[in-house]
């Protein structure tokens, strides 16, 4: 067997009270890509964080090319040849790209004076690599789109000359054709001879790019196969440890009366001339890649623009103002859990609680017993896990965060549901039961327009799919005709290419 | 937890560093205490003491206790009309003989003399009045007095005639408002005046040295500048020093603070107004010792304000 | 990977003019509010464009400017500085104890700076060593610098009558008054630092993402000390002019220059938030509301009013700014 570049054996790490790591081992190879795969909390993060420095590990070994070290800090880990590149990313908004790159090492004239032209020279080089050969290197980061971003990431990654490279979830916050992108560079990577560890969720990206997988779940490490001897639901099964038969539920078909009529709906420089008609029970799927208008769309739709134009009409009721929405019985779940979706340091009992505050109080006099009602019936419903509703709402895992979103919104007993990618950054079984509860909420009646940018989920679970480009609708396409090519063509611009 | 304990620790720096610094009051204050239940114990209120006039009147009764044999207690509002009403209910609670008030506010005070009238304590106010409350009498300058002498002066010398400038105090304090009334009430009686720039440097030095900076710019003939204090008077006197036009401006002050009297010697300034805050301070206490012995004293005490001009700078006595 | 021109690139070309535009408007738009403002004030009153008046102004400026300067690194790194104003009270005041001890004037010179960078050092290490904010950290110290200075000078001022001092606060260079020339030199200094060298770069970084600042192994905590210490001792050196052109060292000194350093500071383009914006922008801040005070006094506006057309001319320069932050979002 040739030497791995890495290999972790049998490492452990223990915090007060909890096991995060329970004797894992993995390896990598050179020019190999192994994709690291686990439910949220199964561990990979704290491995990942070990490796960094960051965390010391309790017991085990670390190699670098068969020789043991132990990793003092993210500095040292560095020139171990180990790059990390973070899901947030470790950028610094107003300074440019190359200062970014090379911060904490800039190439120096004397002692603390910046040698700006080697920077740059330097910079452009990297950036070649990458394939951001028009960017210049005195760009501002903030300029930048996400997905150019990740890619200076991964220069700066390239520009330690390391061997190892490891990305964590680089992928989910890019749409179909950035990943596509993405994974060439990976592959390209590869080729130059780099061993790359992979993680992510999206199954299909590891069908495409890795050459073997490695398990993990609750802190153990699961097993590791090569990717030839695998199928995606042999993956599922080892990340989740049961069979996951139906990712996603069949549905039933949506009733005759219209829930929400959107006519001639235009926000300037977001959304151009938006007809379309939802029906109750009606899964509505949206997609478009990243700047399609999706978003504005979401919070148009939520009466969130002033200086709309058009009129968006619900059970005979028009729309206007974020009250009006409220009133009209459309919920919106925003793609931004952490920043608009939930207060992290309350509790889940006070952040389910709060959209409801003004209905089962008399006289701004909370009652007690209701309040515990309505808070078991969510986190039972909708198989919230946490032990005491008083834990903090921040120290949940994603899937569970965004069962608490759910939750708060379906208080209100919604008419339209409006969900901004629902499951991002969520595990595939918590993905499962959100799923299952979208379908239940559909079979009750309750519309809902599904904005995505994970292929499989639209295509598994829409009635019917709207694909913008340019804040426009290129195309309506129904159950009998969607197909991730066909949408990924109107969504690219609205034309076949040949 | 990190964060709670440097908290702490911070915390802890902080009350050590304000223990040790009133380490030496407190422990000389229960020295008196325990030593003379007998002596007379008067509770001063001062509106501040983070100027010069009432540092001054502070150390004026100060003096004055030692040389009488008078316990004195002394708290310091720091301009603060709520914080000194803490203060008066405090030394209320300190067993006093009787309060003095410089008050911060003319009628916030009221509800402090109030109190110390419920706790049948008499009470007086210096420099500034209480509007409400019964107090023994009140001692203090006639502000709008000191201002009319400025404005006489300022005429005398000018010949009445000229342009003049005025430089203001705090305009939400009496003492501010009420000699820039006597100022101006000359000035209006003297058709040639001509007043060129009137700007409030909130009695602060630095920034009348600013306001004279900018007035000296604008204004090419300039006769006469009135500051309602010694300190802005110091203040307009570096800039006009800075601007070499000495000799051409007539600089009066008020309150006869010891580097204006050097001014005046050096002949730098012309005059200035001696309100000495150290004969207040000495002033107040007698009157306690007065009406603690059941003497009468008068309704109102106003203390003499007298000009000081470099003819009698060296007989005027300011302590 | 070659396949480098997306749709979305095309769409970012398009627009890129306007953005561009913007950016200039956005990056220069203080000086244009600087320039506006002159304009009116020369239409205003004859004395505003004198030689003497200009450096009448820049003198006035000079001393909020150097403490501004130092507020602008604070902000810089995401923190704020209240105890400026105080540590130059204190810083003063032992420069005036020191001279009137018959000490040279070398020595009370150095002892102001060192008072002042000591001051600065102490909020650096509450700040980042113990984690305190730097709000509630610099109010402390603000507070206790402000009690020493009472302590110290007894409630009086102290007066200096080293005549060789009186240079610094009212002297001339070829004609230009050295407070200008002093306030020159060190925001050149401190523009050049940001730019130029890794400690200032390391400042920006640290106030646009600490995180990432630390995984790239920059010592954080030291470049935090650091700042806070420059802070003090640029408060000072503006105690040093403050002390020379009154020739007296005021136990009031100082008092609120904290609020109009940080106003310059915002004025200038300087972002609370941190990691965004520098000293240029800062002196005009400073500069906008120098000439501001001036017009004013010159056109002899009477003081009730002067305190609101400042506060509106402030308001109006933060509404501009944030008008601009959201016509480039869009």
């Amino acid at each position: 067997m040739e030497q791995a570049v890495l290999e972790m054996v049998g490492i452990s790490k223990e915090f007060p009270g909890v096991k995060a790591l329970d004797g894992v081992s993995i390896h990598v190879k050179r020019s190999e890509i192994l994709a690291l795969l686990g439910e949220n909390g199964a561990g990979k993060s704290t491995l990942m964080k070990v490796l960094a420095g960051v965390h010391q590990p309790s017991s085990g070994q670390i190699k670098i090319n068969g020789k043991e070290v132990s990793i003092h800090g993210p500095k040292h880990s560095q020139e171990l040849g180990i790059s990390i590149i973070y899901q947030e990313f470790n950028l610094v908004p107003h300074m440019s790209v190359a200062e970014n790159i090379f911060l904490g090492r800039e190439p120096r004239l004397i002692t603390g004076v910046i040698d700006r032209r080697r920077l740059r020279d330097e910079t452009r080089q990297w950036l070649e690599k990458v394939g951001l050969t028009a960017l210049s290197p005195d760009t501002l980061l903030a300029n930048l789109s996400i997905a150019e971003q990740q890619l200076v990431e991964i220069a700066k990654a390239l520009s330690f000359e390391s061997n190892i490279i490891i990305m964590d979830e680089p992928t989910a916050t890019l749409n179909e054709e950035e990943t596509e992108k993405l994974l060439n560079i990976m592959r390209d990577l590869k080729k130059q001879g780099f061993g790359v560890i992979f993680i992510t969720h999206r199954l299909e990206e590891v069908e495409e790019v890795a050459d073997r997988i490695s398990v993990l779940r609750d802190g153990k490490y699961i097993g590791s196969e090569s990717i030839k001897n695998i199928t995606r639901h042999q993956m599922v099964t080892m990340m989740v440890g049961r069979e996951l038969t139906d990712l996603f539920p069949k549905l039933q078909g949506p009733y005759e009366e219209p829930a929400l009529t959107v006519e001639r709906l235009s926000v300037r420089e977001y959304l151009h001339d938006i007809n379309f008609t939802i029906k109750k029970g009606e899964i509505l799927g949206i997609a478009g890649l990243m700047g399609s208008g999706k978003t504005p769309l979401s919070k148009a739709l939520f009466g969130l623009y002033p200086h709309k134009e058009g009129t968006i009409k619900v059970g005979g009721k028009t729309v206007n103002t974020p009250r009006e929405a409220i009133d009209a019985g459309i919920a919106l779940v925003t793609d931004d859990r952490k920043d608009e979706g939930l207060v992290l340091g309350m509790s889940v009992y006070e952040n389910l609680l709060l959209p409801s505050y003004r209905r089962i109080s008399s006289f701004g006099v909370l009652h007690k017993r209701n309040k515990e009602k309505i808070v078991d019936r969510w986190i039972k419903a909708l198989n919230i896990k946490v032990h005491h509703s008083s834990v903090e709402v921040g120290t949940l895992s994603g899937g569970n965060q965004q069962k608490v979103v759910l939750g708060k919104w379906l208080q209100m007993d919604p008419d339209v549901l409006i969900l901004n990618e629902p499951t991002r950054g969520i595990d595939i079984g918590a993905k499962a039961e959100i799923y299952q509860i979208m379908k239940e909420l559909a079979e009750q009646g309750i519309a809902i327009i599904l904005i995505s940018s994970d292929m499989p989920e639209l295509l598994g679970l829409s009635h019917r799919i709207l694909v913008m480009s340019e804040g426009t609708i290129t195309a309506e396409l129904d159950k009998e005709h969607f197909d991730q090519e066909t949408i990924f063509q109107y969504a690219a611009g609205g034309e076949l290419h040949v | 937890m990190k964060k709670l304990m440097s908290m702490f620790a911070v915390v802890l720096t902080l009350v050590l560093l304000v223990g040790c610094s009133m380490d030496d009051e407190a422990s000389g204050k229960t020295e008196k205490e325990k030593g003379s239940n007998d002596k007379l114990k008067v509770g001063l209120s001062m509106n501040t003491l983070n100027n010069p006039f009432f540092v001054a009147v502070k150390e004026g009764a100060e003096a004055q206790a030692k040389e009488r044999d008078v316990d004195i207690v002394v708290t310091d509002a720091q301009n603060d009309p709520g914080k000194q009403l803490a203060d008066v209910e405090n030394l209320l609670q300190q067993n006093i003989d009787i309060l003095i008030i410089d008050p911060a506010d003319s009628d916030a005070i009221a509800q402090a003399v109030k109190k110390a009238n419920d706790s049948d304590i008499p009470v007086f106010t210096v420099d500034r009045q209480s509007n409400g409350g019964d107090v023994a009498t009140h001692i203090g300058f006639d502000a709008i007095k000191s201002g009319n002498i400025a404005g006489n002066y300022m005429s005398e010398t000018l010949g009445g005639k000229g342009n003049i400038v005025e430089i203001q105090g705090i305009l939400g304090t009496n003492v501010g408002q009420l000699r820039s009334e006597g100022f101006n009430q000359i000035v209006e009686e003297t058709p040639d005046f001509k007043i060129i720039a009137r700007q409030s440097a909130n009695f602060d030095r630095g920034e009348a040295m600013k306001v004279m900076e900018d007035i000296l710019q604008a204004n090419k003939e300039i006769d006469g500048v009135y500051a309602a204090n010694d300190e802005m008077a110091l203040g307009a006197l570096a800039a006009i020093e800075a601007a070499g036009r000495v000799d051409e401006i007539v600089l009066i002050g008020c309150d006869a603070i010891d580097p204006s009297m050097d001014a005046i010697r050096a002949g730098k300034m012309n005059a200035t107004i001696a309100e000495p805050p150290f004969f207040l301070g000495k002033e107040a206490i007698d009157t306690a010792i007065k009406i603690s012995d059941g003497e009468d004293v008068e309704k109102e005490v106003i203390l003499d304000s007298n000009l000081v001009t470099a003819d009698n700078v060296d007989q005027i006595k300011t302590k | 990977m070659s396949n480098d021109v997306t749709v979305s690139k095309q769409e970012k070309k398009q627009s890129l003019n306007k953005i561009d535009w913007l950016s200039f408007l956005e990056k220069y738009r203080v000086v244009l509010i600087f320039f506006l403002l002159c304009i009116v004030a020369g239409f205003l009153s004859d004395a505003f464009f004198t030689t003497s008046n200009i450096m009448n102004v820049l003198r006035q400026v000079s001393i909020i400017a150097i403490i501004a300067t130092g507020m602008t690194l604070v902000i810089l790194i995401a923190g704020i500085d209240l105890s400026v104003g105080a540590v130059m009270a204190f810083s003063g005041a032992i420069l005036a104890g020191v001279l009137t001890a018959g000490l040279p004037l070398w020595v009370a010179i150095l002892a102001s700076t060192v008072v002042g960078l000591l001051f600065g050092l102490v909020n650096g290490v509450i700040v980042s060593n113990f984690g305190v904010p730097s709000f509630i950290a610099t109010l402390a110290i603000m507070v206790i610098a402000r009690g020493m200075t009472l302590v110290y000078t007894k409630g009086y001022p102290l007066v200096v009558s080293n005549e060789a001092f009186r240079f610094i606060g009212s002297g001339r260079i070829f004609g230009i008054p050295v407070p200008i020339i002093i306030m020159f030199v060190i925001i050149g200094l401190m523009f050049w630092i940001l730019r130029y060298t890794s400690f200032g770069r390391y400042i920006y970084a640290i106030g646009g993402n600490e995180e990432a600042a630390i995984l790239a192994g920059i010592r954080v905590r030291s470049i935090k000390v650091a700042v806070f210490g420059i802070a003090g001792f640029l408060s000072a050196i503006s105690a040093i002019i403050y002390t020379s052109r009154l020739m007296s060292a005021q136990p009031t000194a100082g008092t609120g220059i904290e609020l109009d350093a940080i106003a310059a500071v915002i004025i200038g383009g300087t972002s609370l938030a941190g990691g965004k914006g520098g000293v240029i922008g800062t002196l005009i801040g400073a500069l906008i509301m120098g000439v501001l005070d001036n017009l004013l006094n010159l056109m002899n506006v009477s003081p009730f009013y002067q305190n609101i057309a400042k506060g509106l001319v402030i308001l109006i320069a933060v509404l501009i700014d944030s008008r601009f932050s959201k016509l480039k979002r869009s």
